[in-house]
């Protein structure tokens, strides 16, 4: 058979195999996305039909008090996740990278990772806890803070669990810097040694720059995995006290599931979406980047 | 230097360990036992009467059963719609693969919150709303988009000439994708399957949306429920149901670092 011939048998079948996956993505996953933007501009309780309010949710989200709240603490997340995790994650794997216990030593920052959000907020609740663990450990050595309420008031709340989510999250990051700096070439880096670089100045001036495209990564993943905060929050605080250290994630399924308000819950979805999409952009086209050249 | 790095790490490792070291601890005391003002001294060890106590009263005996069956049936289903996407759209040359592929993809790339109400809605109408085959249904599509994406990468990997070969030797290109494509991709789907086991077993929004009785709720709601009657379950026996339920998790992540470590470079989780 020629090649062309081979190539009509298997476009004619091809989408016989492909179908399956087209279907369930477009039913289960691209159906609802368009209902939900649908009902964004709706006031609607889902039960009576969805009636058109136009912006109206919308404007809710910037002066409804507890909304801005949930805006800003949102906001405070995806500060607090682009930082601490971040920073961390490349210390410890600038640190272990070349080390001889290397492996080792990044294990206690990993382990954490293979635990869910939902145990995370359980462990971190109990160790905040008024006069618990902290508390404890701290008047142990002599310092301030013994006695803090940690989740008791905003915005102390969201700091302490970005706090907890950086436990969990700094070894993941650790081990993508560490993937970066293994695709650093090794023989610049030996001649800029030999020149008398070293320490802080040889990671300035020769690592950091090669690792831009992998930072690039893990904060693009930081800024999507912040705003969809949730689990931790809801096992930690459920949002409150009040709505003190309620995240817009957590008040898209409290407006939903709670208030019946499906139109603002929606509101609040489509535009928890776009500023997603907004920071996917940012390491996408490196990864569709990266399938279309081999494919 | 190499020193002070060491020793960075060492106090840093500890700190990081710290959390780890009170769970366990705490979920071994005894319920009579604990006492808040000395949560950092070990006491006694009651840990598996604690597991009976979180496995009785979160009714995790039948949690635990149905969320194995999620993080197993889902993620093989995807595996499978997932390969066979990507065998369409490389091997088969599907027309326009590389849009398909796109669309395909981009099933995920927004927040879960996008989908839930009209997902919670729409069970609710057809019946599946509180149904393991309904958590099942949602699991796979979740997982589909990542397993194409993985699945038409690799499938890019393999010369071209073993199709022609295998059409030549007079194999449909149903048995060619089963008997020669699955068998060569077999790391690639382990990869896949335990990435997506992990995220199923960890799920909480999905199951707290789509779900409510003892029966259908996957393991994490359930524990939620747990800890949020502080008042009828023990501390001891919150931080046990806690250890419990990671335990599976972190001794597949031990397992199969490698597999974690390629899957973050593909930008999941």
């Amino acid at each position: 058979m020629s090649n062309q011939a081979l190539d009509r048998t298997g476009a004619r079948k091809a989408p016989l195999f492909g179908l399956p996956a087209v279907a369930v993505v477009a039913l289960l996953l691209y159906l609802p996305l368009v209902w939900t933007t649908y009902v964004s501009f709706t006031d609607y309780d889902g039960l009576a039909s969805p009636m058109w309010s136009g912006l109206a949710n919308y404007k809710a989200m910037f002066s409804d008090p507890d909304l801005i709240g949930a805006l800003v603490n949102t906001l405070l997340w995806v500060v607090g996740m682009v930082t601490l995790p971040v920073a961390l994650g490349l210390l410890i794997a600038v640190l272990t990278y070349g080390h001889k216990w290397g492996t080792w030593l990044r294990l206690p920052f990993l382990l954490p990772y293979a635990i869910s959000g939902v145990a995370v907020g359980v462990i971190w609740g109990f160790v905040l806890q008024p006069d618990g663990a902290l508390g404890q450990a701290l008047g142990f050595f002599g310092l301030p803070g013994a006695h803090t309420g940690w989740l008791q008031a905003g915005p102390g709340n969201t700091l302490m669990m970005i706090v907890a989510v950086t436990w969990q999250a700094a070894g993941v990051n650790a081990l993508l810097f560490v993937v970066g700096l293994q695709s650093i070439p090794a023989e610049p880096l030996e001649a800029a040694r030999l020149d008398g670089a070293e320490g802080f100045s040889l990671f300035r001036h020769h690592l950091w720059p090669q690792l831009r495209p992998i930072t690039t990564v893990v904060i693009g993943l930081s800024i999507v995995g912040s705003l969809k905060t949730f689990d931790v929050v809801w096992v930690m605080t459920q949002g409150g006290p009040g709505t003190s250290s309620e995240t817009l994630a957590l008040s898209m399924y409290k407006e939903t599931f709670v208030l019946n308000d499906y139109g603002q819950g929606a509101a609040i979805a489509l535009f928890l979406s776009l500023v997603t999409f907004a920071a996917s952009i940012l390491y996408l086209r490196y990864q569709l980047g990266d399938a279309r050249e081999q494919g | 230097m190499s020193r002070v790095k060491t020793a960075v790490l060492i106090v840093l490792g500890l700190i990081w360990l710290a959390p780890v070291y009170l769970l366990v601890v705490n979920a071994s005391k005894s319920v009579d036992g604990y006492d808040a003002k000395t949560v950092w001294k070990p006491a006694g060890f009651s840990l598996f009467a604690n597991f009976g106590d979180a496995w009785s009263k979160a009714a995790l005996g039948d949690t635990l059963v149905a969320t194995t069956m999620y993080s197993v049936i889902a993620p093989v289903l995807a595996v499978l719609i997932g390969s066979a996407a990507g065998y369409a759209i490389v091997v088969l040359r599907l027309k326009r693969g590389f849009l398909w592929f796109v669309f395909i993809f981009g099933g995920t790339i927004f927040p879960l919150q996008m989908i839930l109400m009209p997902l919670f809605s729409g069970y609710a109408n057809s019946g599946l709303y509180d149904t393991r085959t309904g958590m099942i249904i949602v699991y796979t599509a979740i997982s589909v988009p990542f397993s194409a994406f993985v699945m038409r990468n690799f499938f890019t990997g393999i010369a071209r000439s073993v199709f022609e070969a295998a059409v030549v030797d007079g194999g449909g290109l149903f048995r060619i994708f089963r008997s020669i494509y699955l068998p060569m991709a077999g790391s690639a789907l382990a990869a896949i399957f335990i990435l997506q086991a992990t995220f199923v077993w960890n799920d909480l929004l999905l199951g707290l949306t789509l779900s409510q009785s003892d029966s259908v709720r996957p393991i994490m709601p359930a524990l939620t429920g747990l800890q949020s009657t502080y008042g009828g379950a023990s501390l001891p026996t919150v931080l046990a149901g806690g250890l419990l339920v990671s335990l599976p998790t972190v001794i597949l992540f031990l397992a199969a670092q490698r597999f974690f470590s390629r899957g973050l470079a593909l930008g999941q989780f």
